[in-house]
């Protein structure tokens, strides 16, 4: 199974909770990164999902920029990205 | 000829305590499948088993010989149970009687008494020394094992996997050492209570996968169900866990069942690295594992479908199951009379 298959299935929760069903792996995520993960899932493009959170947080786009290139990033540890 | 909605099982594994035995979950699957209608008795090796104790499960409860006196004596305690209260079946539920009741199957039936296990051959398969070779058939990784006999023999294997590594009995018990002296100890304790030979293997890091099976001997599944432990006791039992749908190990399960034409239940311990997307058997276990309520819990009774294979009933398919639900142990405790013990201690039943 492939990263991006594997973030395909993972669920979400509107808490914050997520689920990986292969690995039976949980994760706690917050608001920005739920976000992230929808635009991932949904197959945005990067700069789309950091307009996202611009509009939706209310942060800068400097901030929304780092916030996305750090969560990749982890997500990318995690074999996710 | 067993008739339907009259049988009497025998389950065995009904020590509930902190190294849980299988039998409590098994005997509750078997009575939570309503049209099954089996009545459920236990089959103990010691007075202070819980399952003993446990009325609502077992209509009643009998000790056994010790496997290791040999199959005459045992036989007759079984035949002996059938004559004064009825035994149509038994699920035998421990790995040290597995090779006796497998042994003695033919014997038993002849008597009444059916079972439904693994041949001897394929009991053998499990055997931690052939984990190298099932796991090739079954398209997965196996840690380095080394089988040990002798203190040089322990030296040897240590220093060809290299330190963590876990040392293992060929039943029972395994521990992680991170020196020689830590394995020494551990290899000294495990052949003192368990004998040789010793497993000494190497330390694969991920998550612990753990999948619950019943070949129908002819290639087929019965059913199967998936989790992860969440949570462990200091013995490494379970005492938290989720179900998951991991199609590496759905596929081992398949291949498994079909390549050994597996005949009754089985466990596959697997160690998965989601990094690395690799799956490692760790062991199989020719038995229902200690979590199997887990399976009927999230509606797959293996148990029952068990019997209702063995015994020519109708089964449906297997229902699906979801992936994360959630499985938490608890303790409990029982307050009865005197007399339960004392007629276990006694007379070798309870009345």
């Amino acid at each position: 199974m492939s990263a991006s298959e594997r973030l395909a299935q993972i669920v979400f929760h509107d808490d914050g909770f997520l689920f990986d069903p292969s690995s039976g792996e949980s994760f706690v995520a917050n608001p920005t990164a739920v976000e992230i993960l929808h635009g991932l899932q949904e197959g945005r493009s990067e700069a789309a999902i950091i307009a996202d959170l611009t509009s939706r947080f209310q942060v800068g786009d400097e901030e929304a920029r780092r916030d996305v290139a750090e969560f990749l990033a982890r997500l990318k540890t995690l074999q996710l990205s | 000829m067993i008739r339907r909605n009259d049988f009497v099982v025998g389950v065995s594994g009904i020590n509930a305590a902190d190294n849980p035995g299988p039998g409590t979950g098994v005997a509750r699957s078997l009575l939570e499948d309503t049209t099954l209608g089996a009545r459920v008795v236990g089959l103990a090796y010691d007075a202070l088993e819980p399952g003993i104790y446990m009325d609502w499960l077992f209509e009643r409860s009998f000790t056994l010989p010790y496997p290791s006196g040999g199959g005459e004596e045992f036989v007759d305690r079984l035949l002996e149970i059938q004559a004064t209260h009825g035994l149509d079946l038994i699920v035998p539920n421990l790995d040290v009687e597995l090779p006796l009741y497998i042994k003695y199957a033919d014997e038993l039936a002849s008597h009444g008494i059916q079972t439904f296990l693994p041949t001897m051959r394929q009991f053998r398969l499990r055997g931690k020394d052939k984990l190298p070779e099932v796991a090739e058939t079954l398209g997965i990784d196996v840690p380095t094992t080394r089988i040990v006999m002798s203190d040089e023999a322990l030296v040897e294997a240590c220093g060809e996997i290299g330190f963590p590594l876990v040392v293992k009995g060929a039943y029972y018990l395994a521990y992680t050492a991170h020196t020689l002296a830590e394995a020494r100890g551990h290899f000294h304790a495990i052949a003192a209570q368990w004998g040789y030979p010793v497993i000494v293997q190497q330390l694969v890091r991920g998550e612990e996968l753990n999948l619950v099976g019943v070949g129908d001997g002819r290639g087929g599944s019965l059913g199967s169900v998936a989790m992860k432990k969440v949570s462990i006791t200091s013995l490494g039992k379970v005492w938290a866990a989720v179900t998951l749908k991991n199609p590496l190990l759905a596929t081992a399960a398949e291949r498994f069942v079909a390549g050994t034409k597996w005949r009754g239940p089985y466990e596959l311990e697997c160690i998965f690295d989601p990094e690395q997307q690799r799956l490692y058997l760790i062991e199989i276990n020719p038995r229902f594992p200690a979590w199997s309520y887990f399976a009927t819990g999230v509606g797959v009774n293996l148990p029952g479908r068990m019997l209702r294979h063995a015994m020519g009933l109708p089964l449906e398919e297997a229902a699906a199951y979801d992936a994360g639900r959630f499985f938490m142990r608890y303790t409990y405790e029982m307050v009865t009379d005197m007399n339960r013990f004392q007629d276990v201690v006694m007379r070798g039943a309870t009345l």
